[in-house]
């Protein structure tokens, strides 16, 4: 829900809430002021008629036609002089309940006690009150109309900064190296807020471009005390060396090996990263495959693994050919690693997805665990544990969507290319289609 | 062949420095793009081994500067970094062939030689060691003159086996120079006994020695010694 809608809403609401009671206080005033009203005006009547009977006037031109009554009173005066009473009474007439103020107030003239009392009807607060709702209703329609009206249009114009800012961060690369633009404002909010973002996005970038700058220094110098390790260890090798100290230095070797494919393969996680490899070439996939299938034609037939392919047609994909044969030959050395001896491997290539297919142990962690780097699921495997999260890393760069299953003494892995680039794409000469290799 | 090794790095030149020595290259050394650019132009070299990442600015700056004075040694570019643009960078500015650290030593080596042997045109693609030879341009083995057939795998072990005869090869490195970057996923390295296998039945069968020796938790060696 829109943060404006919201706010009428409970503008709204609150106006609901708050119309009842100031109804209800607004009846009680009105109803209260009209009755004093009435009732100073019936005690100035009790007062006149008082003043005319002391005068001697007995002529009754001021109480005719007038709802008074002047009685003598036996008994002293009560302390209070004015005496009112509010009564409902049933008025014969209309056939309604009325409201009937009685005024009663107590003289003595000449030495004789008066009552004077005067009644008039008054206007009950149920009539006022039907009077009001009329009204209120009225009121509330303006009141909801103008507010909605001025929600929508004063909203365009003070919401614009935030809206700016919105688009600003939405369109904001951590890895663009472009600091965030904001509009200035006069608005305290949003001035804060534009603040904050500033700051905060700044932060990043900068902490971004060091841990970057460290991740990369320090793979490439690592490169250069390996290179230093490596051949000192092959000029070892030329001296003089007897079978115990040949196991040693084939451990050694062993670990300045996997150090140095570690080694590169962060090096080149942290290039995929950042976007190195970007292409606006599409490359038929198919191609790829068959590059790969051929490359480990010899390791499948070492292993005599039973290789079952299905590569329908020309897939054209958007991808750098150096990432399509690094996905492919790490999902295909996958299959070859973790199968048995004589074990099955399928491949089976859609222009919507490509499923790669093999025999093997059961996984010891959960599959989806296998993408995370160092993750293996043999831990005494050689395997430095790098391969599928460089393959996940490389779909997550292509919006690809990679799974990996196990059933029934299958691996599966699946990546939907969710291509819409046009898979069928007929046009030939947008790439010279190579001698495809045999698989 | 005369070697001029361009690297700032004390220890790794001089291990580059040693290997080739006892390959009869003659090495000279420079730890700078002004040395190397002093070198170059007193002497002629056939190759230079140069690192991009030099103290005082780039290797690409050298390249830059021999094709400027037309000084026309093979170039081996070695670099830290195996980016694709510094690769392709490197070979645009004259660069004849890239390696990245960290390199084996019989691979340095054999790339080389071939960088040399390609500055080198006229002839010297035959490799000759005893009664094997190697045409090199159109990838022929013949043992004592007569065809042997081979797969260009093998070819490639046998060529590198030869430019590094009576060298320990480890496993490591002869699946490096066979399969690149693809042997990252390699669990094991049975492929390459099988191929060394094939090689010497091979040999064999056309009366060849047997000149593949295996080197207990080494790798293996050309050896021309002992026979």
């Amino acid at each position: 829900m829109k943060l404006l809608n919201k706010i009428t809403l409970w503008f709204i609401g609150v106006v609901f809430l708050v119309t009842p009671i100031s109804m209800y206080i607004g009846l009680r005033n009105i109803k209260k002021a009209m009755d004093q009203a009435e009732i100073n005006r019936m005690i100035r009547a009790n007062d006149r008629a008082a003043s005319q009977i002391q005068t001697g006037d007995t002529t009754n031109h001021f109480t005719q036609g007038r709802p008074i009554q002047i009685t003598p009173f036996e008994g002293p005066l009560p302390e209070d002089k004015v005496c009112i009473e509010e009564t409902f009474k049933y008025n014969e007439e209309n056939g309604n309940k009325e409201c009937l103020i009685r005024v009663t107030s107590y003289y003595e003239i000449a030495g004789y006690n008066y009552q004077v009392s005067s009644f008039d009807y008054v206007t009950k607060s149920g009539e006022i009150l039907a009077g009001m709702l009329h009204s209120i209703f009225w009121k509330m329609l303006l009141i909801i109309i103008s507010l909605l009206l001025c929600a929508r249009i004063l909203s365009r114009y003070i919401f614009t900064p935030l809206r700016h800012t919105m688009k600003a961060i939405k369109n904001f690369n951590l890895k663009g190296k472009t600091t965030l633009e904001l509009r200035e404002t006069n608005t305290t909010e949003f001035k804060e807020l534009n603040l904050f973002l500033k700051k905060m996005t700044d932060k990043a970038i900068e902490d971004y471009a060091s841990v970057k700058e460290f991740s990369e220094n320090a793979s490439h110098e690592l490169q250069t005390p390996l290179a230093i390790l490596r051949s000192k260890m092959e000029l070892l090798t030329e001296t003089r060396i007897d079978e115990s100290q040949a196991r040693l230095i084939e451990e050694m070797y062993k670990a300045i090996d996997k150090l140095s494919r570690i080694n590169r393969s962060l090096l080149f996680l942290t290039k995929l990263e950042n976007h190195e490899f970007e292409t606006s070439q599409l490359l038929d996939f198919r191609n790829s495959a068959r590059e790969v299938l051929g490359m480990y034609e010899e390791r499948t037939s070492l292993k005599k693994l039973k290789i079952t392919t299905r590569l329908d047609e020309k897939i054209l994909l958007k991808i750098h050919p150096v990432l399509a044969e690094i996905l492919l030959s790490n999902l295909f050395s996958n299959a070859i690693r973790h199968n048995y001896e004589e074990g099955n491997i399928e491949m089976l290539l859609t222009p919507d997805h490509l499923v790669m297919r093999n025999t093997g142990t059961p996984p010891k962690i959960p599959t989806e665990e296998l993408f995370m780097r160092f993750k293996k699921g043999d831990q005494c495997n050689s395997g430095i544990g790098l391969g599928l999260s460089i393959v996940k890393q490389i779909c997550q760069l292509h919006s690809f969507t990679v799974t990996y299953s196990y059933n029934e003494g299958w691996h599966a892995l699946v990546i939907h290319f969710n291509n819409k680039a046009g898979s069928k794409a007929s046009d030939i000469e947008m790439r010279n289609i190579k001698d495809p290799v045999p698989a | 062949m005369k070697v001029l090794i361009v690297e700032d790095n004390k220890e790794l030149s001089e291990s580059v420095h040693d290997f080739l020595v006892s390959e009869r290259f003659v090495c000279e050394h420079a730890d700078s793009i002004d040395s190397a650019r002093e070198k170059l132009l007193f002497y002629s070299y056939d190759c230079v081994l140069l690192d991009i990442m030099l103290p005082d600015g780039s290797g690409l700056e050298l390249l830059r500067f021999m094709q400027h004075e037309k000084i026309m040694s093979g170039v081996l570019i070695v670099s830290a970094k195996d980016a694709l643009d510094d690769k392709i960078a490197g070979l645009d500015s004259g660069g004849d062939d890239y390696i990245t650290k960290p390199f084996h030593l019989p691979e340095l080596h054999a790339r080389l030689r071939a960088v040399y042997r390609r500055k080198k045109t006229e002839g010297a693609s035959l490799l000759t060691c005893n009664e094997i030879t190697l045409n090199i341009n159109t990838m022929e083995i013949f043992v004592r003159d007569s065809k042997l057939d081979t797969t260009p795998k093998e070819f490639d072990l046998l060529h590198y086996f030869i430019v590094n005869k009576n060298r320990v090869l480890s496993r490591q490195s002869i699946a490096t120079h066979l399969w690149g970057d693809h042997t990252d996923n390699l669990p094991n390295f049975d492929f390459i006994y099988q191929h060394i296998k094939n090689l010497r039945k091979k040999i064999n069968a056309l009366g060849g020695a047997d000149y593949i020796e295996t080197i207990y938790g080494l790798g293996y060696k050309f050896n021309t010694t002992t026979t």
